[in-house]
């Protein structure tokens, strides 16, 4: 087959987010989220995002690049390590050291610029796909890939259940709530994908190892061209006032009993006592 | 001229009529003016019943049928509506479509946009407050959307349909658009399975989650939800790609959000984009062998124990106390 370069493989960029694993979140004593100890991850959409794009890859031969936006403080290396050691042939890390990127207008302008930076340091000429998960497991805004597709003036496909590349386009399935589709664009094109599309692989501690070679590369606001970071002031904006838990309060009771019925008798009990079941 | 008015968009009535109920809270006693774009092969039904409702003025796009599923033209063409108006506030139904849409639609007008706000409140001119849940639903979020536009998506069935009004006074205008060609095909599309019952509504909820090993086995839940008077739902691993369930059925971040009075979770670990979609049921109930998963720890009663043995042995107990 024969892509946009007239090469005969992909070039595919996945758009990736580390996070703070939400799983792992604790609650501080103010109940805000104790963001410092959590432990970090790829956002598990991206795994997904990640693994698509490798998997076209291995099929029509080709290479995944990383994009990922870096507020502040930079994830452990160790977690960039294992998302380079899924497949990627580079990462490259945006610093927002001011956190200047914090809403999905400003991230989608910064990563339509950086797309396109990066070709130019590849000797790239287009992006066939541009892949990400369909929310962050964060933040679940569930805008970026769309916006990027917007800021690129390219086609997107979101919601991808199954994708294919025939005759130099996209053919994917997606799911949305009533139906299913299956969709063609033309490359390049983004796509979004959840965790239906594949189970991504987890590198083994040696792969994870051998990554320590590949090239992770930090790249300022200032290199993107054509990123106009001072207009970002003028306009409407979102901002955030305060992150808090819900305060909730579950019995926390461990249902006992000698044996399997002994439990399931406790457990009627206990919910006939509250008034839960009625017979 | 500063911008006024909401303009709401979404491809569902149903949902149109919940976008009204939170456009008329909005307005508040400053009687901003409320559009509905009405978009679609079809558009008048959803116009007359917007009509109904209380908008101000509808706008109507007669567009081919296909284009509902092209939420990149759809985006051109609201941009279109937008330019026409000049709204100060758009709402749009978070849909997937609507999500997919209305994030095109904020790029192009370089504005941020609230993802499924759960509350919304005018707190001065020009500024809109919300609430969205954040880390999977562990958190909420308080956040403040200033200037115009002000875009925010609503999930499905978070606001009650607005009422009918007595007399209603929209004008109903035919917008001409600038169509531009699809930039992607529709190769095809099938229905997917909706449930019999809208588990959104239900008063007890039996849920399967990843510990369910074959499809076949569900019917043993099925007869768990059967014998509480309940339904059956899922996590988004048997309501996703394999769908077991139909994906109407899911409880979670991507699914439903429900508040029955009872909720038991069979096999479900307890990820957290799965607890946002239940955390609200009075009395939850997690049956898992992990005794490390983390349902156990959103759950009042939980039963370590494999739900293969633990539901036949409950059913045959609430069996026993129905006869006597």
């Amino acid at each position: 087959m024969t892509n946009t370069d007239g090469n005969q493989s992909l070039k595919i960029l996945a758009l990736i987010k580390f996070v703070p694993d939400p799983n792992q979140l604790k609650v501080s004593s103010n109940g805000r989220p104790d963001l410092g100890a959590a432990p970090f991850r790829i956002s598990t959409f991206d795994e997904n995002a990640i693994e698509a794009g490798l998997q076209l890859c291995s099929a029509h031969g080709g290479g995944v690049y990383g994009v990922s936006v870096v507020h502040g403080k930079a994830p452990p290396r160790d977690v960039l390590l294992r998302a380079m050691a899924m497949g990627l042939e580079k990462l490259y890390l945006v610093v927002d050291q001011d956190h200047v990127l914090n809403e999905p207008y400003r991230l989608a302008a910064a990563l339509a610029s950086a797309s396109r930076f990066i070709c130019s340091e590849e000797k790239i000429s287009k992006w066939d796909l541009l892949i990400c998960g369909e929310a962050s497991a964060d933040q679940y805004n569930a805008q970026v890939g769309p916006r990027l597709a917007t800021a690129l003036d390219i086609p997107v496909i979101a919601y991808a259940t199954r994708i294919e590349i025939r005759d130099s386009t996209i053919v994917a399935d997606r799911a949305l709530e009533d139906r299913s589709e299956t969709l063609q664009a033309s490359l390049p094109c983004v796509v979004t994908v959840g965790m239906e599309i594949n189970q991504a692989r987890i590198p083994t501690v040696l792969q994870v190892m051998g990554a320590g070679r590949k090239p992770i590369r930090e790249v300022l606001l200032a290199d993107l061209p054509g990123l106009d970071v001072e207009s970002f002031n003028e306009g409407p904006s979102l901002s955030t006032l305060d992150v808090l838990a819900p305060v909730r309060a579950r019995k926390n009771i461990i249902v006992e009993g000698n044996d399997i019925a002994a439990k399931a008798a406790e457990l009627l009990a206990k919910l006939g006592a509250d008034g839960e079941v009625k017979f | 001229m500063d911008a006024t008015g909401i303009l709401i968009f979404s491809e569902d009535q149903d949902l149109v009529l919940e976008l009204l109920t939170v456009a008329l809270s909005l307005r508040g006693d400053a009687n901003d003016p409320i559009f509905v774009a009405a978009i679609g092969e079809a558009p008048q039904a959803m116009a007359e019943t917007s009509l109904a409702h209380g908008a101000d003025e509808i706008l109507v796009v007669k567009t081919a049928a296909e284009i509902e599923s092209d939420a990149g033209q759809m985006a051109a063409i609201l941009h279109e509506v937008v330019e026409k108006v000049r709204p100060a506030t758009i709402l749009v139904g978070a849909t997937r479509l609507g999500a997919d849409t209305v994030a095109r639609l904020a790029q192009k007008l370089k504005a941020p946009c609230a993802s499924d706000c759960m509350t919304l409140k005018r707190i001065a001119d020009g500024e809109i407050e919300i609430t969205r849940r954040v880390y999977g639903g562990r958190f909420v979020a308080l956040q403040v959307l200033e200037g115009s536009p002000r875009i925010a998506s609503i999930p499905p069935n978070r606001f009650a349909k607005a009422n009918p009004v007595q007399a209603p006074k929209a004008s109903i205008k035919e917008v001409p658009i600038t169509s531009s060609p699809p930039r992607v095909r529709i190769l095809g599309a099938a229905q997917r399975v909706r449930s019999a019952v809208d588990v959104t509504k239900a008063e007890v909820i039996v849920a399967a989650g990843r510990g369910v090993k074959k499809r076949e086995d569900l019917a043993l839940l099925n007869g768990l939800a059967d014998t509480l008077g309940g339904v059956l739902a899922g996590s988004r691993p048997l309501t996703g790609d394999v769908d077991w369930l139909p994906v109407d059925s899911r409880i979670g971040l991507s699914g439903q959000t429900v508040k029955p009075n009872l909720y038991v979770a069979c096999g479900i670990s307890g990820q957290i984009e799965h607890i946002v979609g239940m955390k609200d049921s009075r009395t939850v109930v997690a049956i898992n062998s992990d005794a490390k998963a983390p349902i156990h720890a959103e759950a009042d009663y939980s039963v370590v124990g494999d739900l293969y043995e633990f539901v036949p042995a409950f059913m045959e107990a609430c069996a026993r106390a129905r006869q006597s």
